[in-house]
């Protein structure tokens, strides 16, 4: 019997991604037999059904509480669900992708929100009907129109190919993501400057409208503390290095330089010290400056696993909080 | 369902009472009862109204593919049945009927209520129109059976006259006409306009705009060129290149003159008992030297008018920054308000729409007003003020 449910993309890059991120954590997703590529398990986690669904699919099972936990783009989510539905648990680092507000390039006289406002206000005055915006997350662009003051605007509901809307006379605007922008440039439109609504990636996500019994919970801590464990390994350096004297002083100074935590030690003055992957160089300097000669070894981490999980607490968190408001 | 109320017979009875004695007092005053279709063609409100009524109007599908909406206010359709039908001017209109808005966000809130209401439309007095609408709708209220009740006052008029009265960039005074009743906003955009800070595309505009006339508009039109056949959307490229002329005008003056954003901000301030109000509003502007006295004399006229109909006048206030968070009003607005057992409540809300009519093919500009009553919470009010009494 399942106890949690977690649904990811069923196709494409982001499938992949996917895949390659949780093999990466050492848990390697297996298709269920028989299940004609719709299930799948992860090795190791047999509290956990694995489904395949869309990614927009994915944001709206999570709202309606049919899936424990989704990975989707954090677009999707924001474009369907509430705060009181869904909880992003984590960023995975894949999956970029910006929200933004395009407009034609032949509009020299439009760079900003406010620009567009005024063009919006003016294109009514003339033409006796509202600007049009295509996009697919009505909700966003709803809410990020609103707060740049528009309101003489129409949205036009795009299924798909939102960028070529302006070109076939369908809309004057859009709002559509864009990695690179390239494809926006293709089809002769421009980014406004201040028309980033949302710099999105892929997340693990949370369902707070679905009941999480004890053992969810206990499923969910397990697969966190593995996935924190691999991000703080990913995070982070072990370096291997003998310090002969001054050994207080040295690894003290070394902390405050590159906070470096010392995970053991023997007894001729071998270190081993857990030092993050952005600090590495300022560790090097540190232990130079202070005149230790010996050779410094570095290697790479498969796992860190601390006592505290703060994405499992996360996610306590905004169950404990979104418990009164549940139906 | 929540938010879709339902009505046992007292409550029929009590609304159809009420409604009759409303709709009598509008009768008597040469208002014909007239009722529009629930179900509206989607495209009229969601062109006409933006975005924002858009985001609270049921729009769905009929089986034929055509898109249809529950009327989201009964104004729209009243306007759009006389002028479609070519009724003639003026004309005095009143309805009796529900309204449907879905209201994200606030599951309590009813998704479908009933609206009685006037429109006078075509009427050249303006000044007597309005004084005329805002009259019948106090004494339909009052003939409801509710004699305690607040009134708000506003007019989008004023400050449009303001704006126009003051040395603003062109292409600025619509932005602040467009956003003057946004609280917070509106400081702020004040303030980024007397910051100043131009962006390179607005510097390359000011040395363009420091060419001849001509020369500019050849200088735009030649941009234009460069860019070929690339998308434009619905704007020509006479529209961008006018937008473009115009930021180009104003280049040298690219900071708003803080005097004058004090000056806008301290009357966008002026809120009070109404005599006390619009006398703040003479003094400021004077001082400034700014001629705002026609349409200042025009709400004392209006509030002259409003004296013989047993309107408390300390319950009239006047706030400069009373727009109505609606897109088609143009210039006198107003509100009654009252309290039912949850607090204050709004029972009545109306103003002068004179760009609405030429939507559906009328001449442009022709002058309308009206106002509509939530007659459910005329009932509630009543309610609670006959529990208070007791």
């Amino acid at each position: 019997m399942k106890t949690l449910t977690l649904a990811i993309p069923s196709k494409g890059r982001l499938q992949e991604q996917v895949r390659d991120y949780f093999r990466d954590a050492g848990i390697p997703l297996k298709q269920a037999a028989g299940s004609r590529g719709y299930r799948a398990t992860l090795e190791g986690f047999s509290a956990i059904d694995v489904m395949l669904l869309s990614a927009s699919e994915i944001a709206s099972a999570l709202a309606s509480g049919e899936v424990h936990f989704g990975v989707t783009g954090e677009d999707l989510i924001r474009e369907t669900a509430k705060d009181t539905q869904i909880v992003p648990v984590m960023p995975l680092g894949f999956g970029f992708a910006n929200v933004v507000v395009a407009v034609p390039q032949a509009w020299i006289d439009v760079s900003t929100m406010a620009d567009l406002d005024d063009v919006c206000a003016a294109f009514f005055q003339r033409h006796r009907r509202r600007l049009r915006i295509a996009t697919k997350f009505v909700n966003l662009t709803r809410g990020f129109f609103a707060g740049a003051g528009i309101v003489d605007y129409r949205i036009v509901e795009s299924a798909g190919a939102t960028e070529g809307a302006p070109a076939a006379g369908t809309a004057e605007a859009i709002v559509d993501i864009t990695t690179t922008g390239a494809t926006l440039a293709a089809n002769g439109l421009k980014i406004l400057d201040d028309g980033t609504i949302l710099e999105s990636q892929a997340h693990l996500a949370a369902s707070l409208a679905v009941a999480w019994s004890k053992d969810a919970r206990a499923a969910a801590e397990a697969l966190l503390a593995r996935l924190a464990a691999r991000e703080r390994a990913k995070a982070s350096h072990i370096l291997r290095v003998r310090i002969s004297d001054k050994i207080d002083v040295i690894t003290k100074r070394l902390a405050k330089d590159a906070d470096t935590t010392v995970l053991s030690r023997s007894t001729a003055g071998d270190f081993s010290l857990l030092c993050p992957r952005k600090r590495l160089m300022d560790a090097v300097s540190s232990l130079r400056a202070q005149g230790c000669k010996n050779g410094v070894t570095v290697e790479d981490v498969q796992y860190v696993f601390e006592d505290a999980n703060p994405i499992f607490a996360r996610l306590e968190n905004a169950l404990t909080g979104a418990k009164q408001v549940r139906p | 369902m929540a938010g879709f109320p339902t009505y046992d017979s007292v409550e029929i009875e009590a609304l159809e009472t009420q409604a009759e004695a409303i709709l009598g007092v509008l009768k008597a005053r040469g208002y014909a009862c007239v009722e529009p279709s629930v179900l509206q063609p989607a495209e009229i409100f969601l062109d006409r109204s933006g975005e924002e009524i858009r985001r609270r109007t049921f729009v769905l599908t009929d089986p034929s593919g055509r898109d249809l909406c529950l009327r989201p206010d009964l104004t729209i359709p009243v306007c759009r049945m006389h002028v479609e039908r070519g009724g003639k001017y003026p004309a005095r209109l009143c309805y009796n009927g529900l309204a449907f808005r879905h209201q994200p966000g606030e599951p309590d809130r009813p998704a479908q209520f009933y609206q009685a209401g006037v429109e006078l439309l075509g009427a050249k007095d303006r000044r007597a129109t309005d004084i005329e609408v805002a009259s019948v709708v106090i004494e339909a209220v009052q003939a409801a059976g509710l004699s305690q009740f607040d009134m708000k006052i506003g007019d989008l008029g004023l400050f449009s006259a303001l704006i126009d009265a003051l040395d603003v960039p062109m292409q600025w005074r619509g932005r602040l006409k467009r956003h003057f009743w946004r609280a917070g906003y509106f400081e702020a955009l004040l303030e980024k306009l007397s910051r100043g800070g131009a962006s390179d595309a607005q510097r390359l505009l000011a040395h363009l705009g420091n060419l001849e006339l001509a020369d500019s508009r050849s200088a735009f039109e030649g941009l234009m060129d460069l860019l070929g056949e690339a998308p434009h959307g619905a704007r020509t490229r006479e529209e961008i290149v006018e937008r473009l002329m115009e930021q180009a005008a104003d280049a040298a003056s690219i900071r708003l003159d803080p005097a004058i954003a004090r000056l806008i901000a301290n009357v966008l301030n002026v809120s009070g008992p109404a005599p006390k109000a619009l006398a703040e509003i003479r003094k400021l502007v004077k001082a400034a030297r700014v001629d705002l006295s026609e349409p200042l004399e025009a709400m004392e006229a209006r509030m002259a008018a409003l004296k013989p109909l047993n309107i408390d006048p300390s319950r009239v206030t006047f706030a400069a920054r009373f727009g109505r968070n609606m897109e088609y009003y143009t210039g006198f607005v107003f509100e009654l308000w009252s309290r039912d057992k949850e607090g204050a409540v709004q029972i009545a809300g109306g103003g002068r729409y004179d760009r609405l009519l030429e939507n559906f093919g009328a001449p442009a500009n022709t002058p309308a007003i009206g106002c509509a009553i939530r007659t459910e919470r005329v009932l509630a009010a009543r309610r609670a003020q006959k529990g208070r009494k007791s």
